[in-house]
């Protein structure tokens, strides 16, 4: 596997399309999303020690699929990616939020401006037929707060990203995040909290993460669309069985990941 | 092409009939309004012709298709009577913005003279709610709500009935070819937009945290979209976005305005007062999702069938 620490280049970002007014139809807002990964950086290179490794997996340009694991009391490790991502390769990555988010005072500007797009079919097929590169937790937010025991697991699973990745023939990148678990974990959640549309409310171990090195791992590309038509995308079966694929790849290069770290550990 | 305009006392409406007059293509304009005479409308000549009628009435809507429109030559409706003031409400007010497109839309199946019916309808016809995409195609959900304003109501309302015809015409016991145009918002004076009267106001109270994206319609481009439906045979609904998408605060600043954000619970209040005291027609229970989660309509059909793309940013007029 090779190995590329995060570097310090200048965002060169690539694949907005301002809708004349500097933003794009989301709201992506270029200035707030470089002040956004400046901030970020900080953090990633000083108090989470980020490292990369087979960033060069992702397409440096056409319609592409990051689908990785959630981890930790809140979603940081998609503000991890997002960054890597654009230092590596200069594109954008626009994360796919749940669709709580837009009813949160705040943050559902502050993501919009960041790339962060609501996770519903058409906004996602939209943004891959214009050939952008979107990043998915198909576990959704039942990924975020997991008990400790249950952690690096992939739970539940969504099948829009295969179904999607066949119909618009975008290659899928597995992506596996080390770090995020260890970092801030998770007491449990209060399944009745229900404010402004969130599933639940994470109570985690501590009031902020931990300083935890993070490692980020990008698994070779995986084309589900080979041999398919982009009708077969309607076939429940074909869809289920592609998800699947990405499913086992995930939790193989997640298994492969920490025992490499717990070699170096030790 | 010979049309019919319905609502051609309105602002709006007159930009239409002068558009038409100046097109080659059209022969007559036969326009109709609730009023005796409508100020800045053509005097009557050989390419233009007034009719008042009241279109709630079904006989007067026969009375119109079986003799003037007919001895016009009129092979093409366009219908876009809707009431403007928010605050109006009532039987009369349902009547003349669902019962008139009801019975016009039914009447005009039934005249075999005419094969072209276009509905200038809008995207306020759209729920918004945050779990939706936020590009709005066609097949969006629409905004059934009971407890919404009447304006809001009586507007999808008139949209559907429109809708219903379509696949009755589709059916083949009509040639009618209808065409329903969900516009964005026309960002002009006396178009009933309630952003024009939100912008009106020198400080413009924007709910707290809340930042949406904004598409508006200049008129220009309205009828633009407008000529192409007329000239065209596609059936269906069409969304007409205009040129500026851009956030809400960015319109804001646009108009000059004063930008003051405003936790969301305190705004409808706040506008309430106002409209009492001032006499605004801008309604924020009935902006408050758009405010809130936004929404851009997506104009592919209309690019593809009609051959539309907005062309007319309205910033550097509302700048102005």
């Amino acid at each position: 596997m090779s190995t590329m620490p995060i570097h310090r280049a200048e965002a060169r970002l690539r694949g907005f399309h301002d809708e004349g007014h500097g933003f794009d139809v989301f709201g992506l807002h270029l200035p707030t999303l470089r002040r956004t990964l400046a901030l970020g950086g900080r953090l990633c290179d000083r108090y989470f020690r980020t490292r990369s490794y087979g960033v060069e997996n992702v397409p440096g340009e056409g319609p592409a699929i990051l689908v990785a694991n959630h981890g930790g009391a809140l979603p940081i490790d998609a503000a991890l990616v997002l960054l890597d991502v654009d230092r590596a390769t200069g594109r954008i990555v626009r994360p796919i939020a749940d669709r709580f988010i837009p009813a949160l005072p705040l943050i559902s500007t502050w993501f919009a401006r960041s790339g962060a797009v609501v996770g519903t079919h058409a906004n996602v097929a939209h943004l891959l037929s214009r050939g952008e590169l979107i990043a998915i937790w198909p576990e959704g937010s039942a990924g975020i707060a997991k008990p400790v025991r249950e952690r690096y697991q992939v739970r539940t699973w969504q099948v829009g990203h295969a179904e999607l990745a066949i119909r618009h023939r975008a290659p899928i990148i597995p992506v596996a995040i080390l770090g995020s678990e260890e970092a801030w974990p998770v007491l449990g959640r209060i399944e009745r909290f229900h404010r402004f549309g969130a599933p639940f409310l994470p109570v985690p171990a501590l009031p902020f993460p931990l300083p935890f090195r993070h490692q980020i791992h990008y698994g070779a590309p995986i084309a589900l669309h080979d041999g398919l038509d982009p009708a077969a995308a309607d076939d429940p079966c074909v869809v289920a069985h592609a998800a699947t694929r990405v499913r086992l790849a995930l939790a193989t290069l997640l298994r492969d990941a920490r025992d490499a770290r717990a070699g170096r550990l030790a | 092409m010979n049309v019919l305009v319905t609502g051609a006392t309105t602002p709006l409406g007159r930009a239409i009939v002068d558009r038409l007059l100046a097109a080659r293509e059209v022969g007559h304009v036969l326009a109709v309004g609730a009023e005796h005479w409508g100020p800045g409308l053509p005097s009557d000549g050989a390419r233009f012709h007034y009719e008042q009628v009241d279109l709630t009435r079904p006989r007067s809507v026969h009375d119109l298709l079986y003799g003037p429109a007919r001895s016009c030559g009129i092979d093409t409706v366009l219908h876009g009577v809707l009431h403007r003031a928010v605050g109006d409400r009532g039987q009369r007010v349902h009547a003349i913005n669902v019962d008139a497109t009801r019975l016009l839309v039914h009447a005009c199946a039934h005249q075999p003279g005419i094969r072209r019916f276009v509905l200038r309808s809008g995207s306020e016809v759209y729920a918004l709610r945050a779990d939706e995409p936020n590009l709005l195609d066609e097949d969006h959900p629409l905004a059934f709500d009971a407890g919404a304003p009447q304006w809001l109501r009586d507007r999808v309302e008139a949209d559907l009935v429109t809708c219903a015809q379509i696949g009755t015409s589709g059916l083949g016991t009509s040639g009618l070819a209808i065409a329903v145009l969900r516009c964005a918002e026309i960002l002009a004076p006396g178009t009933g937009s309630q952003l024009w009267d939100y912008l009106g106001s020198r400080i413009c109270l924007r709910p707290l945290g809340f930042d949406p994206m904004i598409n508006v319609l200049s008129v220009d481009d309205a009828l633009d979209a407008v000529a192409l439906a007329l000239g065209s045979d596609a059936r269906g609904v069409f969304n007409i976005p205009g040129f500026d998408t851009l956030p809400l605060s960015s319109l804001i600043a646009l108009a000059g305005r004063r930008d003051v954000p405003v936790p969301g619970p305190l705004l409808a209040p706040l506008y309430r007062l106002r409209t009492r005291t001032v006499g605004f027609e801008f309604r924020y229970d009935l902006n408050a999702p758009r405010f809130h989660i936004g929404g851009i309509l997506d104009g592919a059909r209309a690019r593809g069938a009609l051959g539309y793309q907005p062309r007319h940013p309205i910033a550097s007029r509302l700048a102005a």
